[in-house]
């Protein structure tokens, strides 16, 4: 692939999640017009690169999409669910189109049929039936063109969209003209004026300001008209006329249903040609579809050079059972989970420029070293010992602050995982029927690439979880007191070095007794040892392996994927996770991961012969405690500092290493704290602060209660431990 | 002046009519008791114009030279195409 569409791949991923994003903000906020500027410049200047790289149909599908918005932006069209749901469909089919030129190199060749198949989706938009329609504008169109099929029928017969336009009062003095815009309408067939409001004497007429309506009957459909509208004051409302209930089924009929509107036209001298290029058309969709035989069918009746009636009739037949497919697959996809995993990062300039000043630091450093290898050379023992030392300073400064620059590098905010969930909870909450809402809070919170990559398959079965199982549906809500909407609360913050997340939501909660009774039916554990469970535990049994309390497969959970993946894939970071409930309330599964995997500031202690680490922030401070001052409490042991009593362990029995007895008349104690929680560990001998890039834990290590390992100077494994798994 | 009215108390309306003939227009349609309207040259009319004629429901004199306006609006104004 070439840098080129490297680039646009790259740039065009950017700008569908930026509209994305402002699309989701601007049906939030209707009245932000920053967000629907921002939805449209991202569809602008996703369409301009589209142009760049020459793929026609994907300029074609944002092109629609842009005027859509151009409209609403111009406050001729209001922002409807529905016209966002458009946009965001025309992005995903950007987003698959992105997927295969990133595999192939190529926009697929059949784009232009998904590019057709996202126009057809707004013109039906353009042509909303009743629904959206305000009633006044149905009345007046519907009582229109009672009269008017009346008086032609046949003019009704060819029409297939009528039009209802009333421009605003004051369109004149926008230097609008409203019936100029019927003079050049594709396809127009019929025209009436009706005035609006009560009737003038002609006296007190304002000559200048605009009191028609304007009804017309075209034969062309409305996204072809549509564009005769842009940017006009006042509203215009779209009748379909002929089926359009069918027509709003299946895409692939309406493109057939045109093909034969072409076939039927006038067969003039352009006439073979248009019946080439319709037939044509129609191959592609039904191929499209699948159904290959019906597309040689009808290639071999337009080579057999056959009168049009036939191909008509073929058509008809097409059209219809491309109806009875859309009626039997009720929309079946399902918004794909996008691919977390960031192709590439974008970093800022200046932390790369941190380390190209690091570089050049380290190149000074290397000729000091050589400097002190010729000292060295000479024999000149008595100032070498001064000079590494000065230069170990340098080193050591130098590696630090590369660490910190590298690490920097591959820190990113939350807001690239976060993002993706409003589109997806909208998503869910269209599918399910439940009205929702996802509050997200500390977006901004950075953490390491990896971990921030890796949230998203987590919480996305969290969020699913909560949508589907959490949230109750509207009546159900009503009957509780409840407001109608459910709200999901996303919250990340930095606690110390760990990450903390948080998923609220105002749903019902877990009922435990139910829990308790599936894991019996399941053999989670036997009768009397869940019926033994405390509430707490009893909650914590939704993570245990395959379970699952809906055998109901709902299209979001439920796929067999309990909340056991959950735990694994935090664990596996180096997390925690649990769930907390309130019957009736809600829940809120919070989560703990720690802010890197790579990089941890560790105070070196010995214990039982070893060396170990202990990760500096939870260190609070390290204290000499007179053996006589230690009371023993069971077989543990306590102390007090600072008048609270604190549990006492000795880190070498804790980690199964040989004890040594105990010498010193003091015990020589590191006071840590995890969780709130202050405990002691008494330790042989304190070493120094080293900051270690960590290697996890493979394979049989996998499940110590360490951190990772690094190297000391001296060759010797330092062992960091991990506090949150030591059984304190 | 796209819009006169002539001696034989005929409203002329002629080439493109925009919006700030409606003015006159209105003007003079409210100075004859029984308006009557010749578009016959009329090549453009802007609705602000064709909103007047609506109201005052003058006698048209026409077709239009304009098949736009001959077509679509003229049956509306209450002159056959022909008329």
């Amino acid at each position: 692939m070439n840098e080129f569409i490297e680039q646009f791949l790259i740039e065009a991923r950017e700008l569908v999640e930026q509209g994305t994003v402002e699309l989701l903000a601007a049906e939030e906020r209707p009245r932000d017009t920053a967000a629907i500027d921002g939805a449209f410049r991202a569809f602008h200047t996703l369409k301009g690169s589209a142009g760049i790289i020459d793929f026609a149909a994907m300029a074609s599908a944002l092109h629609v999409a842009e005027d859509a918005l151009s409209d609403v932006r111009s406050g001729t069209q209001p922002i409807t669910a529905e016209l966002i749901s458009h946009c965001l469909s025309c992005l995903d089919q950007v987003t698959q189109w992105l997927d295969v030129i990133e595999q192939t190199g190529e926009p697929p060749a059949d784009a232009h049929l998904a590019a057709e198949a996202v126009v057809a989706l707004f013109a039906q938009a353009a042509a909303p039936p009743e629904v959206a329609t305000p009633v006044e504008a149905a009345s007046i169109l519907d009582a229109w063109l009672e009269t008017f099929s009346a008086a032609h029928p046949d003019l009704l017969a060819a029409g297939r969209t009528a039009l209802l336009y009333r421009p605003d009062e004051d369109s004149f003095f926008r230097g609008e003209d409203p019936l100029a815009r019927f003079r050049d309408l594709p396809g127009l067939l019929a025209l009436d004026l009706i005035p609006r409001g009560a009737p003038v004497p002609l006296a007190e007429i304002d000559p200048f300001s605009c009191r028609l309506s304007i009804l017309a009957v075209s034969s062309e459909p409305a996204s072809v008209l549509a564009p005769s509208f842009s940017g006009l004051s006042g509203q215009v409302d779209w009748r379909a006329l002929g089926a359009p209930a069918a027509i709003a089924a299946a895409p692939s009929a309406q493109l057939l249903e045109e093909q034969i509107a072409l076939l039927r036209g006038a067969q003039d001298e352009g006439f073979f040609g248009r019946k080439a290029a319709a037939v044509r058309a129609a191959v592609n969709v039904l191929r499209a579809e699948g159904r290959d035989a019906e597309a040689r069918k009808l290639d071999a009746l337009n080579e057999s050079r056959a009168d049009v009636s036939p191909l008509i009739d073929a058509l008809r037949r097409a059209t219809s059972t491309a109806l009875e497919h859309a009626t039997e697959e009720p929309a079946a996809s399902e918004p794909a989970a996008p691919d977390i995993a960031a192709r590439s990062l974008r970093v800022d300039v200046e932390r790369i420029d941190a380390l190209v000043r690091l570089t050049g630091e380290f190149t000074v450093l290397k000729h000091a070293i050589g400097h002190a290898v010729a000292t060295a050379e000479r024999g000149d023992t008595q100032s070498l010992g001064p000079l590494l030392k000065a230069q170990y300073g340098v080193l050591d400064r130098l590696v630090s602050d590369l660490q910190h620059a590298v690490l920097n590098i591959r820190v990113l905010p939350l807001r690239h995982v976060f993002q993706r969930f409003p589109r997806l909870v909208r998503d869910m909450s269209e599918k399910l029927g439940k009205p929702m809402r996802l509050v997200i809070e500390g977006e901004e919170t950075e953490a390491d690439k990896t971990i921030v990559e890796a949230l998203f398959e987590p919480l996305l079965h969290i969020l699913r979880n909560a949508a589907d199982h959490g949230i109750e549906p509207a009546q159900d809500r009503a009957a509780v007191g409840k407001p109608g909407t459910g709200v999901v609360i996303l919250r990340a913050r930095r606690d110390g070095d760990r990450l903390a997340i948080d998923i609220e939501d105002d749903g019902r909660g877990i009922d435990t007794a139910r829990l308790r009774s599936v894991a019996v039916e399941r053999g989670v554990a036997s009768a009397a040892a869940i019926a033994a469970l405390t509430e707490d535990d009893a909650i914590d049994l939704i993570f245990a392996p395959g379970f699952s309390t809906r055998s109901e497969v709902t299209g979001f959970s439920g796929r067999g994927v309990g909340m056991d993946a959950v735990r694994t894939a935090v664990e596996r970071l180096g997390g925690s996770v649990k769930l907390e409930s309130r019957p009736g309330h809600g829940s809120i599964v919070r989560m703990t991961l720690p802010f890197t995997i790579m990089r941890t500031d560790v105070m070196t202690v010995e214990a039982g012969g070893q060396v170990l680490g202990i990760p500096l922030d939870t260190v609070v401070e390290t204290v000499r405690v007179p053996r006589a001052a230690l009371s023993k409490i069971g077989a543990a042991q306590a102390f007090t500092w600072r008048n609270r009593t604190v549990p006492l362990l000795n880190l070498s029995s804790a980690m199964d290493l040989s004890t040594a007895s105990p010498s010193s008349s003091d015990a020589l104690v590191v006071i840590v704290v995890l969780a709130g929680q202050y405990s002691g560990l008494e330790v042989e001998r304190l070493g120094e602060r080293l900051a270690v890039m960590l290697r996890p834990m493979e394979g049989l290590l996998a499940g110590l209660p360490c951190a990772g390992t690094t190297l000391l100077g001296d060759g010797r494994i330092l062992i960091v431990l991990d506090l949150h798994e030591l059984q304190l | 002046m796209t819009v006169r009215l002539d001696a034989d108390g005929i409203i002329h309306l002629d080439a493109v009519c925009g919006i700030e003939d409606a003015e006159a227009l209105l003007r003079h349609l409210l100075a004859v008791p029984a308006p009557r309207v010749d578009w016959r040259s009329c090549t453009q009319a802007h609705t602000a114009v064709i909103q007047l004629l609506l109201v005052a429901r003058p006698c048209m004199d026409g077709p239009p030279k304009d098949s736009f306006l001959a077509r679509h609006v003229a049956p509306l104004l209450g002159t056959a195409a022909s008329g």
